[in-house]
């Protein structure tokens, strides 16, 4: 078990995500950056399906209650368990009573805490993944809070516990020619692109756009120019998927986020592609992203490259370990 | 743990496989190096009897345990793991060896003073490979 000694704001237990139950109404939920997620349990040796813990603010603080592996991904952060230091996309092994802190968060907007056994809250509706909106999943269907003592899995006992590092998927995913600073992802046009004008549709694919305080996981809100159509559109609520870029009347779009509702009526300019939807889960509040359309098989070829980065990283983690068992 | 037959076998099959090109093995007085032709699968190994000799008394040496390129700094950071002249801890990181998408760390064997990073940034490392010198605090040494 381990016991949280301080966590702030959204941070939550959370697995890929709850795919069954959408024609019900039921949100994905889920790791707003499912790679790094992956990335984690790939080096614990777990399911990837495991659950670890969402922290999208710091300081975060916990404290282990018997001797467990554990992996940091995600955003960078400056972590230490019982004084250690502990490098980015790191697998490390924490002792009886350790306390692991992470103090700040110096890139990207989500850190992911990964044990080795996965964090053994009910399957609820198929997954493990907090569901904020419905108030289940998770652990109690909330975010963390200090005291919460939440329960391990065993760990898998061939799983090599070592310390031991992975390349960061932005280092090794990193899109060549990219403005520095911004995070540009890829979209696909989407079911009312045509009723906005040229102009508009220029405005949309040329300006920056900051990403609003008012983002989270079920949306992120941005501000810039803003993008209209050419006579308003109202449209009876629809099914949506996380990803969709919708323009409401204000011109400034919304890009739904794993906690979105599943329907909605505002006009869908674009979708952000799959494969990059972990780049947005790390683009920080204050910052700008910027939109490049993309065709469909592009999409398809990006989400080879993520499956191709992972697929490495599980043969790499197999290979480590074949090694370190021949001395 | 002697090197026996069934490792260097073992050994050269990972090497073959992870396109490794290299690998340098120092054990209870053996060396073992084995070595990937680009070419074709050939292979060329060579075993020296004599021990390696340390060459300074007052200096501990942190080694790669795994091949591949050694790195000073985190790819996401600018400072490195240890500089010279930093009281380190046993078992602290003085850099990485990168393998593939993994990062191995390359770990003090005692606390101290870093005395040098020796290994070159971007170098290929191999088993044994000589890392960082330590110069070890009075208590451990």
């Amino acid at each position: 078990m381990i016991e949280i000694l301080s966590a702030l704001g959204p941070t939550s237990v959370q697995d890929l995500g709850r795919f069954e139950q959408y024609r019900f109404g039921v949100g994905t939920s889920g790791a707003m950056d499912d790679v790094a997620l992956r990335a984690g349990n790939i080096l614990l040796g777990n399911d990837e399906n495991a659950a670890g813990i969402e922290i999208p603010v710091t300081p975060f603080k916990l404290r282990f209650g018997r001797d467990r592996a554990f992996a940091l991904t995600g955003a960078e952060v400056e972590a230490d368990v019982g004084g250690r230091a502990i490098p980015p996309w790191w697998r490390s092994r924490a002792h009886t009573g350790e306390i692991l802190t992470i103090k700040a968060m110096s890139r990207g907007a989500r850190s992911y805490l990964t044990l080795s056994g996965g964090i053994d809250v009910p399957v609820v509706l198929g997954s493990r993944s907090t569901q904020f909106r419905g108030e289940f999943g998770g652990f109690e269907g909330r975010p963390l809070q200090t005291g919460d003592v939440l329960p391990c899995a065993a760990p898998n006992p061939s799983a090599e516990t070592s310390d031991l590092g992975v390349g960061p998927a932005d280092l090794v995913l990193a899109r060549p020619n990219m403005p520095a600073g911004d995070t540009t992802v890829r979209v696909i046009i989407a079911g009312e692109y045509d009723a906005f004008d040229s102009t508009a549709q220029k405005l949309f694919w040329r300006s920056g756009w900051k990403i609003t305080p008012q983002s989270n996981r079920y949306g992120y809100r941005l501000q810039g120019p803003a993008v209209n159509p050419v006579s308003p559109i109202e449209k009876r609520s629809h099914g949506i998927v996380a990803g969709v870029i919708q323009i409401p009347p204000n011109g400034q779009p919304i890009i739904q986020m794993r906690d979105a509702q599943t329907s909605g009526g505002y006009p869908k300019i674009a979708t952000v592609i799959k494969a990059d939807m972990w780049r947005v889960a790390q683009a920080r509040l204050g910052s700008t992203l910027r939109f490049e359309q993309t065709a469909y098989a592009d999409a398809l070829a990006a989400e080879d490259e993520v499956s191709v980065y992972l697929d490495r990283l599980r043969a790499d983690v197999r290979l480590f370990a074949e090694l370190q068992g021949c001395r | 743990m002697p090197i026996d037959m069934t490792h260097i076998e073992r050994l050269a099959k990972l090497l073959e496989t992870s396109g490794v090109t290299s690998i340098e093995i120092d054990d209870e007085g053996q060396s073992l190096k084995l070595v990937m032709e680009t070419s074709a699968i050939g292979m060329t190994s060579s075993v020296r009897a004599d021990a390696i000799s340390s060459s300074e008394e007052t200096l501990v040496i942190a080694k790669a345990d795994v091949a591949g390129h050694f790195l000073a700094t985190h790819p996401w950071r600018a400072k490195p793991f240890a500089e010279p002249g930093q009281q380190i801890e046993a078992g602290a990181i003085v850099g990485l060896v990168k393998i593939g998408l993994l990062y191995a760390p390359v770990l003090s064997p005692a606390a101290g003073i870093l005395d040098a990073i020796t290994a070159e940034a971007g170098a290929m490392v191999g088993y044994g490979t000589p890392i960082a010198s330590i110069r070890p605090t009075a208590e451990t040494a």
